[in-house]
């Protein structure tokens, strides 16, 4: 079993001290990355829930540079310190509430005298009480606690403070304060000079008029920073003079303050004053400081990143980096920073100059759609011999992710389009193809009309180069079905044939003429044609699909199958009816069967056969992927259960994968996955060639199954294997997003559909249902497209024949 | 010592991307074969105004090879030079011709000229100081050609309408040979390129003979029928063919082979008044690699390019008038096509013109001087600057400095979301194609109808010219229909207060008012030709 396509976003990585590594949170894993290639080098496992935060233990001196220590919070409640150079797991703190957000501010503030006494490690935690909830008004079940970390445990009851929301503990540079954003306010505490346990922790609040969205302290002075949703970054200097001075005459302070004028100040905030930067049209994400306090770097939606110069406010910009900036950290190295995107990608920066020297490429999050293209599968195409996903991004790309090196490969820009983040989505990539080769392939866009004009479809060809996956595009067609979207696009298993079908009522049979120029060194120059066009009745066409040796295409006619053949385009022959619209269709490999799946109000997912043109047997059940391999005769189906499911047997899972073979309706093995809603299936073929290096579990499977849920994230499994049960186990309690239940067919098959009344079997009571246009051939007579119909006088006799049939009967 | 450091390489996350407009598609035949941009690539220059038809067109053998045009009583130098620099007003003319001339022919050095007349004189000239030199009268009756031999200065060889070919020689201005043989006016004829003593006669008695002088008797050596009374008769260049043009057909014979047709090409619709050789380069350098072709021009007005190597037509130009008569210069520079109605079509194809020319200036002025290399000193301004033009060599390493990108100014302003300015500043380009993408970029979004509602009302003309233009063209019209109606909605009531955009608003509807009219001939064109089309799939 193989993981992969986790979020590195999720949390603020952490440079070692060197700054030769990243250390990035992913998931239930902290990944190491090197920053001098950006591959990863390794990683640290053991955590069971999301990993919340890591923190490098900094050297105090230059020798210590090598040292490699880290610590790091979950969800799961514990803190484990590692030694990430081997990498080890030291030591592991559980206390028993998932952690948010830790800072150890001891780290930063330099210890002045390195005195015999060992002092105690204190760490500040945003924690979520798990406990007490009929105790507590739920609001404010998240608090900020100590924990002493020498001794592993937390220090008391005392609870700094409570929020409603988890928030994140940010650090000043010099270790003497911290503080976290809770909405309009600022809560700031100072860290206590001694190392006791005890000591009161003095806290100052600052408002604003708006929600804060980050806050940053000056490395060296008493300057928070504060940015807002409306984009707004307000600079508070001399904050908590009058608090943390330590003074102890109140009334003094009183009589200063009313002598005082503290412009910008709200309220009777403790601070000298407060002055704005406005450029951020939307929230500010990121605010940071230079480590030499010269600069702030603020960031936000826009995807910009902004140097201040702090004493003149002049502004220096990284523009257009495409996506929502998450994060920014400094290294301790001055050349090398790191900015963390939304799309999951952290670039690697070349400080002064503020130039990407590498990027790590995580797979890009599933971007929102308008609703009328959610049903249209989820963009996710599979390559099945090079093992690589083609997923569509928001800035109109579509990624290459290895799914065995768990790293993105290229990008093909499908759309040249400049795309600002946080803009209304226009223009959508609604349909990706490959063939089974990985080297061609074909995309559809739509560009979404404004009241009415200038919608655009198009449809597009890409030919890759021989050796990289570098895609170049072959050729546009605008408007290939007139002004109708596209609703699906499949190669032809050859890879020069490729069928769009359109809601506009018919298909289109596109084929690739290639010549070869010479002069050019061997540059191919390939066009794409249209070759045929077909239509059945006008009726919109929802799904295409081609057999395994590419004889027979099947074009799914809303409710009805038609069969053509792709190279004459003649109507073999119409297959009927399912209950909704067919939204998937799918050969299952040599076999002679084809799987539908409908969507709608009566899901359905039915298995046809071809040499009996009849339905074999169908299921009620709301289908979100099909995947089937050439050579297979086996599919799997990953299914959505319906949303009444029970939470103690389904843990929040909301879908199944079912895997069938071929004609056989009870399933060979089911396993229940989480976040299956705009999930993607995809058998991939292990090729003896490279079967040295795909080995999962310790052998060599020759064919893996890939679920990607909602969020990306994959697994990749045998799905013959018996022990993937045993594998999956030590997962269990993690937020693994599969779990097998069972693999022994009939057993698992019963646990899950003896609880689920919906899930009848709704097999035909007679085995095989003739499909009705053999009763009556008058219906299909004029069926399929005008140009071949046959000549008006066999059309009467058939026509003729029909009725004196009926008049029998 | 500064320490040079390679420098890091580093990327830029996304690109900027321009508007573009759409991609047109690419015709799935090349409408442009290598040849026809060869002589689609001759400059046509028109000379217009001269009275009647251009009955011949000869070029001077040597460079830079003038040409002379014979219309009605009198005959023009031109001189393709001046051509190119759009000067058509001839070198000179000699008009004392008391008939109109037939036919015209260079010596071999290009120092006299043959002009003949339809008294039946031919008169012989000095190029260079036009004077008359020789008259040589035998013709009973018009002569029709005149020529003189490719291999020979001393003789001349001419036909007329009193059937009889006579050689002369033009220095004692007298005849050497009657040839009698034709029974019909002799109409053209050609000497050959391979020898001084042979030589063919087109005749309207259908027939081309081939005459030997050698030959005792002055019978014709060889004779072919080709169908039609001859109205031009060439050698091509190997000696061995001819090419006769008669009728509507252009005949080639093989003479070695004792006169066999080799090839009938007949795709011209009327006659063919005239034929030549020409010679197309292969290779895009030129002069290496020439091919042979036929040019034949008719009264159809067509000129036609013959391939005679693989026997097709490889090019076809339509000139609007029915042409009389073609000559390519013996360089291939220039093509010079006469029309029935007083007007050369004049092309000159570009070349190493300035190779000539600095050649003629050599001569003209001497040497030119050469100018001294100084040895660049710090003082010098261009110290500073040695090096920068330097090309690279071969194994040199290129540092590549990223392209910038060059932006328009509708991209600057849509940078700068300045979505009115983008639109106002495009539609004043004049480039439909930039104006529809601008628009379609507004249109992804969603600015295009607040641009409309804002602009003013000098800009709403713009635009309403703009749709007035190109609503109705079929590559826009998706868009721009919709957007018309969209913008008369929105801007009823500015419009209806300005007197200017109500004259745009006639316009657009008398186009609209168009396009309908077209659209509904096009439909009964489609109801006529759908049932035809049915009926023959069905078979």
């Amino acid at each position: 079993m193989m993981r992969g396509g986790r979020s590195f976003v999720s949390s603020p990585p952490a440079f070692s001290n060197d700054a030769k590594k990243l250390l990035v949170c992913a998931a239930n894993t902290v990944s190491i990355f090197s920053s001098a290639t950006g591959l990863q080098i390794t990683s640290l496992e053991g955590h069971t829930a999301l990993v919340t935060s890591v923190i490098v233990v900094p050297a105090s001196n230059p020798a210590a540079k090598v040292l490699c220590y880290c610590w790091t919070t979950s969800l799961d409640g514990t803190i484990r310190y590692w030694d990430f150079s081997v990498p080890e797991l030291i030591k592991t703190i559980d206390i028993r509430m998932p952690i948010f957000s830790m800072v150890i501010p001891s780290f930063l503030d330099v210890p002045v005298e390195d005195n015999e006494k060992h002092r105690d490690l204190f760490a500040y935690l945003s924690t979520e009480d798990t406990k007490e909830t009929q105790e507590k008004p739920k609001v404010l079940r998240r608090q900020i606690r100590k924990c002493n970390l020498s001794k592993s445990r937390l220090v008391g009851r005392i609870i700094l403070g409570e929020t409603k929301k988890p928030e994140v503990l940010t650090v000043s540079p010099s270790g003497k304060f911290f503080g976290i954003r809770n909405k309009f306010k600022l809560h700031i505490w100072k860290v206590p000079d001694l190392g006791s346990e005890h000591a009161a922790v003095r806290k100052i609040t600052l408002h604003h008029t708006k929600k804060i969205t980050a806050i940053a302290f000056h490395p060296t002075q008493r300057i928070v920073a504060a940015g807002d949703v409306t984009g707004r970054i307000l600079t508070w200097r001399g904050f908590g003079n009058r608090t943390f001075a330590a003074g102890k005459g109140v009334a003094n302070e009183k009589l200063i303050d009313v002598q005082e004028d503290n412009p910008g100040v709200r309220d009777n905030d403790d601070a000298d004053s407060c002055s704005t930067w406005h450029w951020h049209p939307a929230e500010v994400n990121v605010l940071s400081f230079s480590s030499d306090g010269a600069y702030l770097y603020s960031g936000g939606k826009e995807g910009v990143l902004v140097v201040w110069q702090l004493d003149t406010g002049k502004k220096k910009f990284l523009p257009r980096i495409g996506s929502p900036l998450l994060y920014f950290i400094d290294s301790p190295d001055p050349t090398l920073s790191s900015i963390s995107c939304a799309d999951n990608q952290i670039h690697l920066l070349k400080m002064p100059s503020m130039g990407i020297l590498k990027t790590i490429s995580g797979i890009k999050a599933p971007c929102s759609y308008p609703e009328m293209y959610n049903g249209l599968g989820n963009g996710i195409a599979f390559d099945q011999t090079a093992g690589l996903v083609a997923v569509r991004t928001e800035n109109y790309c579509i990624q290459f992710y290895s799914l065995f090196d768990d790293r993105g490969i290229s990008k093909v820009q499908v759309r040249e389009r400049n795309h600002q983040p946080g803009d209304d989505v226009t223009v959508v990539v609604t349909a990706v193809a490959l063939s089974l080769d990985g080297s061609l392939m074909s995309t559809a866009e739509v560009k979404l009309a404004e009241e009415g004009i200038g919608g655009l479809v198009c449809l597009k060809f890409w030919a890759s180069g021989s050796q990289n996956k570098e895609f170049s595009l072959s050729t546009i067609v605008y408007e290939p079905h007139r002004d109708a979207g596209i609703s699906a696009v499949t190669f032809h298993p050859s890879g020069h044939m490729v069928v769009s079908s359109s809601f506009g009522g018919d298909f289109k049979v596109w084929i690739c003429n290639s010549e070869s120029i010479q002069n050019d060194q061997m540059h191919r120059n390939s066009s794409w044609t249209c070759h045929a066009v077909g239509s059945y009745k006008k009726k919109p066409m929802t799904a295409a699909a081609f057999s395994a040796d590419g004889s027979v295409l099947a074009v799914a006619v809303e409710t009805l199958i038609t069969l053509w053949n792709p190279y004459k385009n003649v109507l073999l022959s119409v297959l009927g009816e399912t209950l909704t619209p067919v939204v998937t269709l799918s050969f299952i490999g040599k076999s002679d069967n084809l799987v539908a799946a409908s969507r709608g109000s009566k899901p359905q997912l039915s298995l046809w056969s071809m040499s009996k043109l009849s339905l074999s047997w169908s299921y009620k059940l709301c289908v979100e992927a099909v995947a089937s391999a050439v050579d297979l005769s086996s599919f799997a189906v990953l299914a959505l259960l319906p949303e009444p499911s029970n939470e103690t047997t389904f843990e929040g899972r909301d879908g199944v994968i079912l895997l069938f073979n071929a004609i056989d309706p009870v399933p060979t093995a089911i396993w229940s996955v989480r976040k299956a809603k705009g999930g993607a299936l995809g058998l991939l073929q292990v090729n003896p060639s490279s079967a040295e290096e795909i080995s999962i579990d310790g052998k060599t499977p020759e064919v893996l199954l890939v679920y990607m849920n909602g969020d990306h994230e994959y697994v990749l499994f045998d799905p013959y294997s018996k022990d993937a049960y045993e594998v999956s186990v030590s997962h269990k309690e993690g937020l693994a997003a599969l779990e097998p239940k069972g693999q022994a067919g009939q057993f698992g098959y019963a646990s899950i559909y003896g609880e689920l009344p919906e899930f009848d079997m709704k097999r035909n009571g007679t085995p095989w249902v003739p499909s009705f246009p053999y009763e009556r051939p008058w219906e299909t007579i004029f069926a399929g497209s005008s140009h071949n119909l046959p000549p008006l006088t066999k059309l009467c006799r058939t026509f003729l024949e029909s009725l004196l049939e009926k008049r029998t009967e | 010592m500064a320490e040079i450091r390679p420098e890091q390489q580093t990327t830029t996350i996304s690109r900027t991307f321009l508007i573009k407009p759409k991609l047109k598609p690419k015709p799935r035949t090349q409408s442009q074969t290598p040849e026809s941009k060869y002589w689609s690539s001759f400059k046509s220059t028109q000379i217009p105004n001269l009275v009647s038809s251009i009955s011949s067109i000869s070029f001077s053998p040597s460079a830079p090879h003038l040409f002379a045009a014979a219309y009605s009583a009198s005959l023009s130098l031109f001189s393709p030079l001046s051509l190119s620099d759009g000067d058509v007003s001839p070198s000179f003319t000699i008009s004392s011709f008391s008939d109109v001339v037939s036919s015209l022919s260079f010596r071999l050095d290009g120092l006299l000229l043959a002009a003949s007349d339809l008294s039946g004189l031919i008169r012989v000239f000095d190029v260079k100081t036009r004077t008359p030199l020789r008259r040589l009268r035998s013709h009973t009756r018009p002569v029709r050609f005149v020529k003189y031999p490719v291999l020979d200065k001393l003789h001349l060889l001419s036909g007329g309408d009193d059937a009889v070919v006579k050689f002369w020689d033009v220095a004692g201005e007298s005849l050497v040979l009657d040839l009698m043989g034709h029974k019909d006016y002799v109409r053209c004829g050609d000497c050959s390129p391979v020898s001084a003593d042979m030589f063919i006669t087109g005749s309207y008695d259908h027939t081309v003979k081939v005459w030997d002088v050698r030959v005792e008797n002055s019978r014709s050596v060889l004779e072919v029928n080709h169908g039609k009374p001859v109205e031009d008769v060439i050698y091509l260049p190997s000696g061995g063919l001819i090419a006769t043009a008669g009728g509507n057909s252009v005949k080639i014979w093989d003479l070695i082979g004792g006169g066999r047709m080799v090839y009938s090409m007949e795709s011209h619709n009327k006659t063919v008044t005239s034929i030549c050789v020409g010679r197309v380069g292969k290779g895009n350098g030129g002069g290496e690699a020439m091919e042979d072709r036929i040019l034949s021009v008719g009264l159809d007005g067509y000129m036609k390019v013959f391939d005679y190597g693989n026997m097709k037509i490889t090019h076809s130009m339509r000139f609007p008038a029915p042409l009389m008569s073609v000559s390519l210069s013996p360089d291939c520079r220039t093509r010079v096509i006469g029309t029935a109605n007083g007007i050369i079509f004049a092309g000159r194809r570009k070349g190493k013109e300035n190779e000539e020319s600095g050649r003629g200036n050599v001569l003209g002025f001497g040497s030119t001087v050469e100018p001294e290399r100084r040895v660049l000193r710090p003082t010098y301004f261009r110290y500073f600057h040695r090096g920068q033009s330097e090309k690279p060599a071969e194994g040199d390493y290129l540092v590549m400095r990223t392209k910038k990108v060059k932006l328009a100014e509708h991209d600057k302003l849509l940078k700068k979301f300045r979505h009115k300015d983008a639109l106002v500043s495009v539609l004043g380009r004049k480039n439909p194609e930039n104006v529809v993408a601008v628009m379609e970029e507004l249109v992804a979004r969603k600015k295009l109808l607040k641009c409309v509602s804002n602009l003013d009302a000098e800009e709403l003309g713009l635009l309403l010219m703009f749709l007035n233009k190109h609503a109705t063209m079929p590559r826009y019209s998706s868009l721009l229909m919709g957007l018309t109606q969209k913008v008369i909605e929105m801007r009823a009531e500015d419009i209806r207060s300005s007197d200017a955009l109500k004259g745009h608003i006639r316009n657009l509807k008398r186009s609209i008012e168009e396009e309908i009219r077209i659209q509904h001939s096009l439909q009964e064109i489609q109801g006529i030709i759908s049932p035809l089309l049915r009926i023959a799939g069905r078979r």
